[in-house]
């Protein structure tokens, strides 16, 4: 029966009831990715790392540089939209579910990384048989199994009403919503239940989450190699990692606000709020980065300075200047003035910063590796087609796990949007006048508010 | 109980490698051939480095220096590289998953991988010495092997193992008696009384790892070319 | 929906009890897996330090995310059967 709630709403129920070219397409774009992905480790699988171009003593590259931007990327969703929602912050409300989403299949994404990279992945099981606490690589492991755990069931919570919306209304796949809907029938027993437990993990997720890109740093800082024995990595790459999140989660919200044509929804407004962000994190950035080779060119100790010049002038130096420019440069420029083309600038800047943010990960790890303490023959690290092609189909991959989301759930928040409109615009008034002197009186309501687009 | 050290008298060293090429005949270690040669994948647990500055060039041989604070075996994730009692990093290529985390770590960058099978079980290899799969890491583990044998014949022959009964193949190869090993916790043995020598030094000696390989070298300690 | 439940949902509900155990299972046995890796570093007297201080933060992280995830089954599901 036609709701007219649900007819409002159309446009959110759009991509999983009607199925168009483009997804046909879309799938074969990404397929030849992954295919690309998998003969790729196949033939890796078959003879051995020796395929990559990885040697002595860069015994570390492309998979371990994936591994880190992926578990970065991860910080968009949950990070993001635990905090809004806790700030309370209205504008959250189309955004969240995408972020989330962005999160969970991250993960598994960036965690495949790791298994690609090892010589033996049929005794990946050691790892759990035989795992050893003190080493970085377990902290990692646990870490990031909790921080799947709690952004998996804070995707899946608040997903239920709207699944339970769409088990009542849709008329496709109805077994599959009538099981993950959990008898919801929007009680107000069953909300405050919801409520709740979507309140707690929005407290825990931002603690696991810090510890999640801060264990992953520490890989690479409890060594005592020169440019990565350095207490900043731990914020440096949580910063980092929320710099590259919203970057993805911006590109992301573009691309599914153009092709499912949900411009009612994401509005500029929430491009330009996330844009802030985004410049605050740009230069938060840059001072680190700052902070953390002039520290090193002061101290002008030998090994440390030639990884340093290694990067500004050596071998590195296209990879390490591109990154400058992407990183803060190029969104510096898009992201002072977004009053008008909010849209525009601040994707450009998002997809610059995505690329920026991967060779940032690539300059920490393959510099330090190149240039060793003892006198060895030089030695340049050049990735082959595998690692390309892994590195391709791990972005397929990713890719082909958000459709396949956007078609079966709606990535915009339905009950929350409703929430918003129901709830909210009461609840941001009786805010606002709990901020402003006693006496104070609301408003009369006014027909014509000038509201900035 | 022991503790297995060694002395590098870089002052009689030549460069002629003959401990380099003993060491992979001893400890079947592959010939990766030329094409993964060039590809930067050479395998040689006793490395011989090449020191140039303006005044002289000097030759170090660099097996794994056996460190009593190894900074590999902190980041193992599977316990496949551990420091046994008598001070031989040991590692267990059954267990290795091949995450190559001890290689970014070590400071000496002692740890070799095997980027593809290199070599299958063949007649010819030394039997006393396992034949690495892919995919696993590889090091100099002070030829343990000898040790092992040295011990069960000392035990048969009800008595106890003798100094200089244990020797790797370096040192034992080496023309000009370059290389000497022993217990260091004997105070009277030759490679304790040389590391007490004027000329002893330690490579990376700030970073805390505490190796076992002791260089001797005028120039270095002393700064006379 | 009075009455009998029907063939559908009986299965339904049967998936979602299934998938309530499932993470009751997948939590128990990292927590269990993490109490085996303390035991293990102990055994071999390497540094059990560094394992039970993980564990003095992981296993409550785990433990609660679980009981946030089995109250929700729970009160959701059982809400549901009590009509």
């Amino acid at each position: 029966m036609p709701d007219p709630s649900v007819q409002r709403d159309a446009a959110l129920f759009a991509p999983i009831a009607q199925t168009g070219r483009g997804f046909y397409f879309t799938l074969v774009v990404l397929g030849i990715a992954i295919l690309w992905g998998a003969v790729a480790y196949w033939t890796q699988f078959e003879h051995g790392l020796g395929v990559t171009g990885l040697q002595q003593p860069v015994s570390w590259g492309f998979y371990v540089t994936n591994f880190v931007f992926f578990i970065g990327i991860s910080h968009a969703g949950t990070l993001i939209s635990a905090i809004l929602r806790l700030s309370k912050a209205e504008w959250r409300r189309p955004i969240t579910r995408m972020a989330e989403v962005i999160t969970v299949m991250v993960l598994f994404i960036g965690a495949g990384q790791i298994l690609v990279d090892l010589g033996r992945p049929d005794r990946m099981m050691n790892v759990i048989l035989y795992g050893r606490y003190q080493s970085p690589l377990l902290w990692d492991a646990t870490s990031i199994s909790a921080y799947l755990f709690a952004s998996t069931i804070y995707l899946y919570l608040p997903l239920i009403p709207d699944i339970a919306i769409l088990r009542d209304h849709l008329g496709k796949h109805r077994f599959l919503y009538a099981v993950l809907a959990m008898g919801w029938t929007g009680t107000e027993r069953q909300q405050k239940i919801l409520n709740r437990a979507i309140a707690i993990l929005a407290i825990m997720v931002i603690p696991i989450a810090v510890s999640v890109h801060t264990v992953v740093s520490f890989v690479f800082s409890m060594t005592i190699q020169p440019a990565w024995h350095s207490s900043i990595f731990g914020p440096y790459f949580v910063a980092g990692a929320i710099f590259s999140g919203i970057a993805a989660l911006i590109v992301a919200m573009a691309i599914i606000r153009r092709i499912h044509r949900l411009q009612a929804y994401l509005k500029p407004v929430h491009f330009r709020y996330l844009g802030y962000l985004l410049l605050v994190m740009t230069l938060l950035w840059f001072y680190l980065t700052f902070a953390e080779y002039l520290t090193g060119y002061y101290g002008n100790e030998p090994e440390e300075m030639k990884v340093f010049w290694s990067k500004f002038t050596g071998p590195y130096w296209p990879t390490f200047w591109a990154m400058v420019v992407l990183n803060f440069v190029i969104p510096m420029a898009f992201l002072v003035r977004l009053q008008h083309h909010a849209v525009g600038k601040t994707v450009a800047a998002s997809v610059c910063i995505v690329a920026g943010m991967w060779l940032e990960r690539f300059n920490i790890i393959v510099p330090t590796l190149s240039n060793p303490r003892l006198p060895f023959p030089a030695a340049t690290y050049w990735p082959t087609w595998i690692e390309w092609g892994e590195t391709a189909g791990s972005f397929g991959l990713f890719i082909l796990f958000y459709v396949l989301f956007v078609k079966f759930f709606p990535i915009i928040s339905i009950w929350e949007i409703r929430e918003g409109r129901e709830v909210g615009l009461k609840e941001v008034e009786e805010r606002l006048l709990t901020y402003l002197p006693d006496g104070t009186e609301p408003e009369p309501a006014r027909r014509h508010t000038r509201v900035p687009t | 109980m022991a503790l297995w050290g060694m002395v590098i008298d870089l002052d009689r060293c030549t460069g002629c490698q003959a401990c380099v090429m003993a060491c992979k005949a001893e400890n079947n270690v592959a010939a990766v051939g030329a094409k993964e040669a060039a590809r930067g994948r050479t395998i040689s647990w006793m490395q011989v480095l090449t020191e140039e500055s303006e005044e002289r060039t000097r030759f170090l041989p660099r097996p794994c220096l056996q460190c009593d604070d190894p900074p590999c075996i902190r980041v193992c994730p599977v316990y496949a590289t551990y420091r046994n009692p008598e001070g031989i990093v040991a590692q267990i290529y059954a267990r290795c998953i091949g995450c190559r985390f001890c290689m970014a770590a070590c400071p000496y960058n002692a740890k070799y991988f095997n980027w593809l099978r290199y070599q299958r079980e063949a007649p010819g290899q030394n039997p006393d010495v396992s034949v690495r799969s892919k995919g696993v890491v590889e090091k100099c583990t002070f030829c343990h092997h000898r040790l092992q044998k040295a011990r069960e014949r000392a035990r048969a022959e009800r008595r106890d193992l003798a100094p200089g009964e244990y020797v790797p193949a370096c040192a034992e190869t080496c023309p000009s008696r370059a290389i000497a090993f022993g217990d260091l916790s004997d105070h009277g043995s030759e490679v304790a009384r040389l590391a007490r020598s004027p000329r002893a030094f330690r490579l990376g000696e700030g970073l805390g790892t505490k190796p076992k390989v002791i260089y001797l070298s005028e120039t270095e300690v002393h700064r006379r070319a | 929906m009075n009455g009998r439940p029907s063939p559908f949902d009986r299965a339904v509900r049967a998936c979602q009890w299934a998938i309530a155990s499932l993470t009751l299972v997948f939590i128990t046995s990292i927590v269990l897996w993490i109490a085996h890796l303390i035991r293990t570093a102990w055994r071999l007297g390497d540094v059990p330090s560094a394992s039970i201080g993980i564990s003095l933060v992981a296993i409550p992280v785990f433990l609660t995310l679980l009981g946030v995830g089995l109250s929700v089954f729970w009160g959701l599901l059982r809400g549901g059967d009590r009509r």
